[in-house]
């Protein structure tokens, strides 16, 4: 089996916010924890800046690529959020205002899957579902309020386009209906309920030891939900059997989850390394480190050396590496798919405070665990 | 930054506040139970530890914690009868009970080596410290992190 190294791409030596590809992976927006959007295109494995976007007025908190109408949606700390549409004639970028009526920061940002909607998560306590109106030719925004008691950290759709996950900071995950009339045809009953006006709250959940919740996702299926929070858990629901399973994991807590089919799920933060969950017979367990870099091989220290460098630098211990053995050097705040279908991921993208952005092959996976000795 | 220390919550009515997360996170609390309980597993922790099943002992002390608030004179005990435990076991036999135990105690494990450390003029921090290298082995800094983002103190 083939060893896919994951390819590191730095574009910058500070945070990155957010990313998100196009639909053929050629160009891909991010921030770099600024008010303005950079778009990088591909040529000869290389990328260059093509484009930046400059609307907002406050950092960047998330970005959202729609593959097939190929317009971004970009959300901000300046309780904005504006949908960005490629001006076929001039070539340029063209922002559209939505208005989405919050007096807090937006944080989150998500087309759904029939790119018709997007829903953008806030600090005010609510979940801003945006819809176009083809009578005013304007984006509007219709909120989910109840039962939400704090600041929305991350969202979710179901591929049915109605469902929607949000992760929040008062230590639950909830599942909304996001049904909207006239958008939206009535969906197939499934799991998560079968009458579904806007507002349903259709599930509630906590892993039972606290912790805010940081990333939510559904199953490819959409059937079972995962989250994690910063009490270093993840919890996998499934509402046909009422199962709900908290993970404790002995690392530090996770950012960003992602399904990579319904499995297996990637988790990544703190730790700086993806961490690979697996369901094996009936349970959901931790099964390994998807980074698979390894400590650099300590240079011999001779006597000599330890002398001159406590004479110079005042250093008694031989090693002063401050490098992380990881790729990442610092924690992980977003996966994202890269190749694959929903229900298959083989390449996913992963981005944090390093400045970092890191493309990761699942074949990485099987190749680690051969590579395992009992 | 004179603006970071405004009580921006005061201005809110309708503030996500701590009685509401404690009412979320720990239900209704009835302290006389509460402090019976606590009471009678005094007595059945020191029987156990007299008969030197130290193993028994740590689990039935890291059982039902008293959360919630204002029970500040229960929980000191309930830390004390936990540090009595850890202070009658031989230093070569932590790691074994450490492992033994399920990981939701070893996340009230490591609560209650938090909390004894909060009052090193009553616990020796020596032992509380060996334990607590023992435990973060088995459970991981992910145990500490719990311990940090846990309402349900003890």
């Amino acid at each position: 089996m083939s060893t896919e190294a994951p390819i590191v791409n730095e574009f910058n030596l500070g945070p990155v916010s957010c990313h998100a590809f196009n639909h053929n992976r050629t160009e891909l927006a991010i921030c770099f924890n600024t008010n303005v959007v950079s778009i990088f295109r591909k040529s000869d494995s290389v990328w260059t800046l093509a484009w930046t976007l400059i609307e907002h007025d406050k950092p960047v908190t998330s970005v959202d690529w729609a593959p097939s109408s190929n317009r971004i949606v970009t959300c901000s700390q300046d309780r904005n959020a504006y949908v960005w549409t490629l001006d076929l004639a001039s070539q340029q970028w063209k922002p559209t205002l939505v208005l989405l009526r919050i007096n807090r920061a937006a944080t989150f940002v998500r087309w759904s899957p029939e790119e018709d909607k997007f829903a953008v998560a806030s600090g005010s306590r609510c979940i801003s579902v945006c819809y176009f109106e083809e009578d005013n030719d304007w984006w509007v925004g219709k909120h989910i309020k109840k039962p939400i008691r704090s600041t929305i950290l991350s969202l979710d759709w179901h591929p049915n386009n109605v469902l929607l996950a949000a992760g929040c900071a008062d230590m639950k995950a909830r599942v909304f209906s996001a049904f909207i009339k006239g958008v939206d045809k009535k969906p197939a009953p499934s799991p998560w309920g079968e009458k579904l006006p806007f507002n349903t709250v259709c599930g509630e959940f906590s892993s039972g030891t606290g912790g805010w919740v940081h990333s939510v996702a559904f199953s490819p299926s959409g059937d079972v939900l995962a989250f994690t929070g910063h009490d270093a858990t993840i919890t996998v629901v499934n509402p046909a059997s009422g199962s709900v399973q908290s993970i404790r994991a002995p690392y530090l807590p996770y950012m960003s989850i992602l399904w990579l089919n319904e499995k297996q799920i990637v988790a990544a933060g703190h730790d700086c390394a993806p961490h690979l969950f697996e369901h094996k017979g009936q349970q959901w367990a931790f099964s390994s480190s998807l980074d698979s870099a390894v400590k650099k091989a300590d240079v011999e220290v001779t006597a000599r050396d330890t002398f001159r460098r406590m004479d110079s630098r005042a250093q008694t211990t031989g090693s002063n590496d401050t490098e992380v053995h990881t790729h990442h050097q610092n924690t992980i705040n977003s996966i994202r798919a890269f190749a694959g279908d929903r229900s298959d991921v083989n390449q996913y993208s992963t981005s944090g405070i390093d400045g970092k952005l890191i493309i990761w092959s699942t074949n990485n996976i099987a190749t680690g665990l051969s590579n395992l000795s009992i | 930054m004179a603006f970071r220390k405004i009580d921006i919550d005061a201005m809110e009515e309708d503030a996500f506040g701590q009685d509401e997360i404690d009412s979320q996170e720990i239900g209704d609390v009835h302290s006389q139970e509460v402090e019976a309980q606590v009471n009678s597993r005094a007595q059945e922790v020191r029987a156990l530890l007299q008969r030197g099943d130290n193993n028994g002992a740590l689990s039935r002390s890291l059982l039902n914690p008293p959360y919630g608030r204002g029970l500040e004179v229960v929980k000191l005990k309930s830390t004390q009868i936990v540090m009595e435990v850890l202070n009658s076991t031989k230093t070569a036999d932590v790691a074994q009970l450490v492992k033994n135990l399920p990981s939701e105690e070893q996340d009230v494990l490591m609560k209650y080596l938090y909390a004894g450390m909060a009052a090193p003029e009553q616990n020796s921090s020596g032992v509380l410290l060996a334990w607590h290298e023992k435990l973060t082995e088995v459970a991981g800094q992910g145990c500490i992190v719990r311990v940090i983002t846990d309402r349900r103190t003890v």
